[in-house]
């Protein structure tokens, strides 16, 4: 489904990812691991056309995405939760779930997405009339992936949810993936949780230093030990 | 299950009512009891609020201070001025007039329009590389429009008569016309705010990269309001130019943005009730400000005259608000009326719609 060819990309003088090649298939779960400036969150950015590459090729169901402006892979159907999880603080949970559904005009799969979301995250119905800025950093998590949902992405792409939530809250972000993946989705995780996404990912890539070190099965990752050397220091 | 749905719809559509009848009830408590002071007083808070309004669907939904606001209402002002005064009146006022312009002649209301069309052609031309930009780029560069369209007007001699006075236009604006511009332009910006362009560019304002993530092109959500909000600003420039009868270019430059952002900001800029509000405080602080400034000074009840204490209050005012309540008396939230029902029935709202359907 999603090809990522030798992306090289550069923020000025310094180049953030070197060689990254990598490759999701429909309905996997596929992971990129690798600690704090590896590269990742600029890969995912590659993709979502928000950054420009250097050389490399990245094709989504064979047609190439270079150069596309991020609407427009958005509407081919990959859908990017950012980090910082970017929800609208001053719209209300409703209008944040709306600007998910902005692709799709029909209103009663909107009302039919939204019976749909209030399944998956029984939080946001509660809040629905609530401002967005006024939801706990989980609970912004949750709407921030369930507005996505809300497009239809053929590829859901997230990036660290987990990030500066409580444990307790991982564990939900962690299962809610599960239960999306399990229903079908095709999922991109970037995550520092290691071991969490070693648990629940297809196959995982770890990038280290704008490319990419290891690639494999949780389990090949696992008994190859080098996770240990590159975070922790050989 | 209908009328729960009834109920939903009328709550989103109070603020309309809510707003628009104590400003029928005010206009109309005017015309019949008020000595001719007050009646200009509050037929001039009308024509304020609706270039209020018109700062507030650009400005308020999208984030970005718009400084060439005022310049649009000056445009507006001239043009629909042009289109209304007579041929005779018209050779006296602007003696160099353009030979086109000196035979048109339209009623009020037509003037109006024209004006605001003008302002919608010459907003929709230049403002798209302008929307672009954000923050400090955007205000510094909207400022420097405002100063183009300020000397365009103090120059242009065959259409605005340069830096003199324009006068000889007819008093058209009442207390009635103006109550009834502000209320249509209310009702325009609160169903623009709702609608599907108003959530995406308050999603902007929100956060630019997120909005974007979404599929929002920003550029082009910001110039659809922006072209609007100059439309409006325009409009309310004839309603101004048809109360005030003769004026300058320089009525329409920082004093009058001042002016005009200070109502916006006291009341509120992310919302159509803040600028409602923030419209009425501001004109009847002012009033009373200069009042006060004027027994002070005509009963020389100080060793001394105090001259712009008026000015240097509202504008302390100003200042103290954005210390204290940086989003103005409303905070961005309208006036509604809430049903009286438990959170958990209005969430159901949505999901029992679907099984209906």
């Amino acid at each position: 489904m999603l090809h990522v060819e030798n992306l090289k990309v550069r923020y000025g003088a310094i180049t953030a990812v070197h060689d990254v090649s990598l490759e999701v298939k429909e309905g996997e779960l596929v992971a990129l691991i690798g600690v704090n400036g590896a590269g990742k969150t600029t890969t995912l950015s590659a993709i979502a056309g928000v950054v420009k590459t250097v050389s490399g090729s990245i094709y989504f169901e064979g047609q190439s995405i270079v150069g596309k402006s991020p609407e427009a892979i958005l509407k081919l159907g990959v859908a990017v939760v950012p980090e910082q999880r970017d929800i609208f603080p001053s719209l209300t949970v409703e209008e944040n779930l709306h600007m998910g559904a902005f692709s799709r005009h029909n209103h009663r799969e909107y009302l039919a997405d939204l019976k749909e979301t209030f399944i998956l995250f029984p939080i946001l119905e509660e809040r629905f009339q609530q401002l967005g800025g006024t939801l706990s950093g989980g609970e912004q998590q949750q709407l921030a992936i369930a507005r996505s949902i809300m497009a239809h992405p053929k590829l859901l792409v997230l990036d660290e949810p987990s990030l500066g939530l409580a444990p307790k809250i991982v564990d939900q972000i962690f299962s809610l993936i599960v239960t999306l993946r399990t229903r079908g989705s095709t999922i991109l995780l970037v995550e520092q949780n290691v071991n969490r996404t070693l648990d629940i990912a297809d196959r995982v890539y770890l990038i280290n230093n704008g490319r990419v070190e290891i690639q494999g099965t949780p389990d090949q990752l696992r008994s190859q030990g080098a996770i240990k050397d590159i975070y922790l220091g050989k | 299950m209908k009328k729960a749905n009834l109920t939903h719809w009328f709550s989103s559509y109070s603020t309309i009512i809510i707003l628009t009848v104590p400003m029928l009830i005010m206009a109309g408590l005017t015309d019949l009891f008020a000595g001719s002071l007050l009646i200009r007083i509050v037929t001039a808070l009308f024509v304020s609020m609706v270039v209020v309004l018109g700062m507030q669907v650009f400005m308020g939904n999208s984030g970005i201070l718009a400084w060439a606001h005022v310049g649009f209402m000056g445009i507006g002002a001239y043009i629909s001025s042009i289109c209304s005064m007579t041929p005779t009146t018209k050779e006296i006022a602007i003696p160099q007039i353009y030979p086109f312009l000196l035979n048109l002649h339209f009623s009020f209301i037509p003037s109006l329009l024209v004006g605001a069309l003008v302002a919608v052609v010459i907003a929709a031309i230049i403002s798209y590389p302008l929307m672009r930009l954000s923050d400090t780029t955007a205000a510094i560069s909207s400022f420097a429009l405002l100063i183009i369209i300020n000397t365009v007007l103090i120059h242009w001699d065959k259409v605005t008569n340069g830096p003199r006075t324009l006068f000889g236009i007819e008093e058209l604006t009442t207390v009635w016309t103006a109550v009834f511009s502000a209320i249509l332009i209310l009702i325009f910006a609160y169903l623009f705010k709702e609608s599907s362009l108003g959530l995406k560019l308050r999603a902007s304002r929100d956060d630019y990269h997120a909005a974007q993530a979404m599929g929002i092109n920003i550029t082009q959500v910001r110039y659809y309001s922006f072209v609007i909000g100059a439309g409006i600003a325009s409009f309310g420039g004839g309603l101004f130019a048809h109360y005030i009868t003769s004026f300058t270019p320089s009525a329409f430059y920082m004093a009058e943005t001042f002016n005009i952002l200070t109502m916006l900001v006291v009341g509120g800029t992310m919302g159509v009730s803040g600028a409602v509000i923030g419209t009425i405080v501001v004109t009847f602080a002012r009033e009373g400000l200069r009042a006060v400034e004027n027994f002070i000074n005509l009963n020389h009840v100080l060793p001394f005259d105090v001259v712009g204490l008026t000015e240097v209050l509202l504008a302390t005012a100003l200042i103290l608000i954005l210390i204290f309540r940086p989003e103005g008396i409303l905070g961005g939230r309208e006036f509604r009326w809430m049903p009286k029902k438990s959170a958990k029935k209005k969430i159901e709202e949505p999901a029992s719609v679907q099984v209906n359907e």
